[in-house]
């Protein structure tokens, strides 16, 4: 149903990118309105103008902080997050023919979470770090390790062996996570406990101006890499062997495609924590919605997980009234049963 | 010469799979490969292919070193019709032919009219018309076959590396794809199991135990002797009446 529904309606490329960048700037919009205190979309609007364009309309100062020093930082991170995890997953489905693939495949997030631990609880660097330099450390070192160990094993980000690199990312990961509890139960007290309990389920409370530098060059580095290497991606439905013979540098798409992976990863998690869900799911969506050719996947991918994660972060915010919940409890609560829906109508299409 | 290995060797894990062996596939002919199970033939034609790297020898493609070109370039000379290359992916059989065209696209060239054309003449030649629609998932196993075959001519290859390329086809497909394969103006290098079906190549190489044992005309290579010795049977010819082809029929040894 869905290739079939991409042919028959003839929108063009072009007006199919005016689409998804439409999309994304009203789901950008409605998280700057929404929130503990609702703000008007022409307030926020005028805000954008005073501040992009130097307009000089007079607005509450206050309401004018919220949405230019908190909501808006807050919304584009939560557009880059969405996206960089969305395409990492796809990336390493489609890269390692594996359905269950997602970015903490490779030990990422449970690296970043010992990194950030040994930052704030075990006193690592005694405060010359921040705690999201300690988790993109960390995150960076557990992907080393499961990279080494995928190589020593026999495969490695190689041609024959993806097996072993999904193996060594559960062991990495496990080892990590393992350290992560051993910190927190030997140094941390309770309250610092429940704050990293509620910085691993992932928070964008604290993303201002400097992440969204961070953030919007990291995912689009994302989406470019999986745009610019599309057709190989394409190439690798039959297994790698099958890439290889259609001319595809197996090796080489393979060790730049999961290197950029894991660094979109690690710099994301390293904002935000490790938000769960968006990686697995989010291309499984997409492919039901345009099928799994990678020139129209990866943009609907990287589109679909900005959403999502904006309109999670607002639930976030305004689910309970006064208090925020972690952003990875939305994702799941909400992704989970829609994913489900999906499945099954899929299946009823087919 | 268009394609040629010299010494070509290739272990697994310190076994040899394959080991010595010297071939020179001339431009334009069909080259039929036939040993039994495990004799090595479709590590031949992957290291033909460029996809394993042989552990010894050396082989050259139109006079260059196949090792040391770009993949791309290989994959627009040489196309590789797999034995059971499956996917779990939904995809459909116009995308599984669409892949064909991937040697020949970049980014900043990118599909065209042109590619179009080259994959409804592909879909023509492999009898697969009316099926750009179907799910993979929905075909049977010498569909698949032939979809496969599909995206290998999409390549526009002039070298087509067949790999059992029967297997799963019933009677009529047999006959077409062989048909088909020797009437192309390309080189093939086709592995076959049956003997009768390799009878009708240009030249005819015996594998057996990892090395090139017979090279050469069909009624020259496989005599009854040796196809009896290398497959372990007895053989015998019986000449059909009605054309008086040579056909091969095989009994157990007692």
């Amino acid at each position: 149903m869905s290739l079939a529904f991409a042919r028959q309606t003839h929108i063009s490329r072009l007006g199919r990118g005016i689409l998804g960048f439409a999309a994304l700037g009203a789901a950008i919009l409605a998280g700057m309105c929404i929130g503990e205190t609702p703000i008007p979309v022409g307030v926020v609007l005028q805000t954008l103008a005073n501040k992009i364009f130097g307009a000089t309309y007079v607005l509450d100062p206050i309401e004018m902080g919220i949405v230019w020093n908190y909501r808006l930082p807050r919304t584009i991170v939560a557009a880059c997050c969405g996206s960089g995890l969305a395409i990492s997953g796809m990336v390493l489905q489609s890269l390692l023919r594996n359905a269950l693939a997602d970015p903490y495949l490779l030990g990422i997030s449970a690296g970043a979470s010992t990194g950030a631990v040994m930052v704030t609880v075990a006193g690592l660097g005694a405060g010359a770090i921040s705690m999201s330099l300690g988790a993109f450390a960390g995150a960076v070192a557990a992907f080393l390790l499961v990279a080494v160990l995928a190589r020593a094993a026999g495969g490695g980000v190689t041609l024959h062996g993806t097996g072993q690199i999904v193996l060594a990312g559960i062991a990495g990961s496990q080892l990590f996570n393992a350290l992560t509890s051993f910190i927190i139960t030997k140094s941390a007290n309770a309250e610092q406990a429940r704050g990293i309990m509620f910085w691993l389920l992932g928070n964008l409370s604290g993303a201002r101006w400097p992440d969204v530098w961070l953030a919007v060059p990291i995912a689009v580095l994302g989406l470019m890499a999986c745009i610019w290497h599309a057709r190989a991606l394409d190439a690798f439905a039959f297994g790698s062997e099958s890439a290889a013979s259609l001319g595809v540098p197996v090796r080489t798409v393979q060790v730049a495609l999961i290197g950029v992976t894991a660094l979109v990863t690690a710099v994301m998690v390293s904002i935000v924590g490790s938000i769960g869900f968006v990686g697995l799911v989010i291309p499984h969506a997409a492919r039901f919605l345009v099928g799994v050719r990678h020139g129209r996947l990866g943009p609907t991918t990287a589109l679909i997980g900005a959403a999502f994660l904006i309109a999670a972060d607002v639930l976030s915010r305004t689910i309970i009234k006064g208090q925020v919940l972690p952003i990875g409890v939305i994702t799941a609560l909400v992704g989970a049963p829609a994913f489900a829906v999906i499945l099954i109508r899929g299946r009823r299409a087919r | 010469m268009i394609l040629e290995a010299t010494n070509l060797g290739w272990s697994a894990r310190g076994a040899p799979i394959l080991s010595s062996v010297d071939l020179s596939v001339k431009e334009g002919e069909t080259l039929g490969l036939v040993g039994p199970n495990g004799s090595g033939k479709s590590t031949l034609l992957k290291l033909l292919a460029g996809i394993r790297t042989p552990s010894s020898g050396e082989i050259r493609l139109k006079g260059r070193a196949l090792a040391a070109m770009p993949r791309r370039e290989a994959a627009q000379l040489i196309a590789f019709l797999e034995q059971q290359a499956e996917t779990t992916e939904a995809i459909t059989v116009r995308d599984a032919v669409e892949l064909g065209r991937t040697p020949w696209l970049t980014p900043l060239q990118p599909w065209s009219e042109e590619d179009d054309r080259i994959v409804a003449q592909a879909l023509a030649d492999a009898d697969m018309q009316g099926f750009e629609r179907r799910s993979w998932a929905t075909l049977s196993g010498g569909e698949r076959q032939r979809v496969h075959l599909a995206r290998a001519l999409a390549q526009r290859p002039q070298i087509l590396l067949l790999d059992e390329p029967t297997n799963h086809l019933d009677v009529q497909h047999q006959l077409s794809l062989l048909e088909l394969v020797t009437t192309l103006p390309i080189t093939t290098v086709v592995a076959l199991h049956d003997l009768n079906q390799a009878l009708s190549c240009d030249r005819v190489g015996v594998l057996a135990g990892g090395r090139l044992v017979a090279l050469g005309a069909p009624e020259d290579v496989l005599t009854v002797e040796r196809v009896g010795s290398v497959f372990g049977i007895r053989a015998s010819i019986v000449i059909d009446p009605t054309d008086g082809t040579r056909l091969f029929r095989f009994h157990p040894v007692r």
